[in-house]
């Protein structure tokens, strides 16, 4: 059975990346290579947060663009280029929620409340998941992103400690502490004793 | 309020393709301004010395 793949690979070998970004730092038109190839990745990651797509389409936009006039700030220090554009796309995301350009969306697929209710230990009942699913709102934000991209995205503790300036350790424990609190949110509302 | 969508329909690879546009992420970009440069001020002065120093010479 082959090993599964590490976020790293997922986008290429960041050697090669560091050439281009070099590159890129004197002259824009050689981020080409790197807009194509995070393109993708940054939609989808704004899309799942915006209602619109629409919406979307414009903060992927300004995330590159913020991206090349903050390139020659950028310096590799074990961290991917891929989770410093993500941190660039959260801030501009929180950016357009602050301007209400657009609306903090949370899209998740009917798989994944199964994911969230198994590591709960509840079975999966109709009642059961619209409870849970009344309850997520309500999570502070700092919680629900912890949540949204282990449980959603399937992202790494490293994956998501990079994108949120967390240590793996420390990305791991808070969201454990988001879980809890998310379960604590759902104990409230199911009048089920804990 | 946030909004919660379950099984949203995803953009699919090639409609998200179709919207990449390198040209309008470049037109985007904040134009560099010459006058914060220290290349401009780093001309001004040498040219400065060097138009006092020619006027010195021949006057």
């Amino acid at each position: 059975m082959s090993a599964p793949l590490l976020y790293f690979d997922r986008f290429g070998k960041p050697e090669d990346e560091l050439v281009i970004i070099e590159r890129a730092k004197r002259n824009p038109e050689h981020f080409a290579p790197l807009y194509r190839k995070y393109h993708e990745a940054i939609f989808r990651y704004v899309f799942k947060r915006v209602d619109e797509e629409e919406s979307a389409y414009d903060i992927t936009s300004c995330v590159f663009i913020k991206a090349i006039t903050n390139l020659p700030k950028y310096e590799y220090r074990g961290i991917p280029f891929s989770s410093w554009l993500f941190r660039i796309a959260k801030s501009e995301l929180y950016q357009s929620f602050r301007d209400k350009k657009a609306r903090r969306t949370v899209s998740i697929d009917s798989m994944q409340i199964g994911k969230v209710m198994e590591e709960f230990q509840i079975d999966e009942s109709e009642h059961k998941r619209e409870v849970l699913l009344k309850v997520l709102p309500l999570l502070k934000e700092s919680h629900l992103q912890l949540i949204e991209m282990r449980f959603f995205e399937k992202r790494s503790f490293r994956e998501i400690g990079d994108i949120l300036d967390l240590t793996e350790n420390n990305a791991k424990v808070k969201t454990f502490r988001a879980l809890i609190k998310l379960k604590e949110l759902y104990s409230k509302n199911n009048n089920i004793k804990k | 309020m946030i909004k919660l969508l379950i099984d949203r329909q995803l953009p699919s690879s090639e409609t998200i393709a179709s919207r990449r546009n390198f040209n309008q992420i470049l037109v985007g970009l904040p134009k560099k301004k010459t006058i914060n440069s220290p290349w401009f001020y780093g001309a001004i002065g040498v040219f400065s010395v060097l138009f006092v120093i020619l006027l010195n010479f021949f006057v």
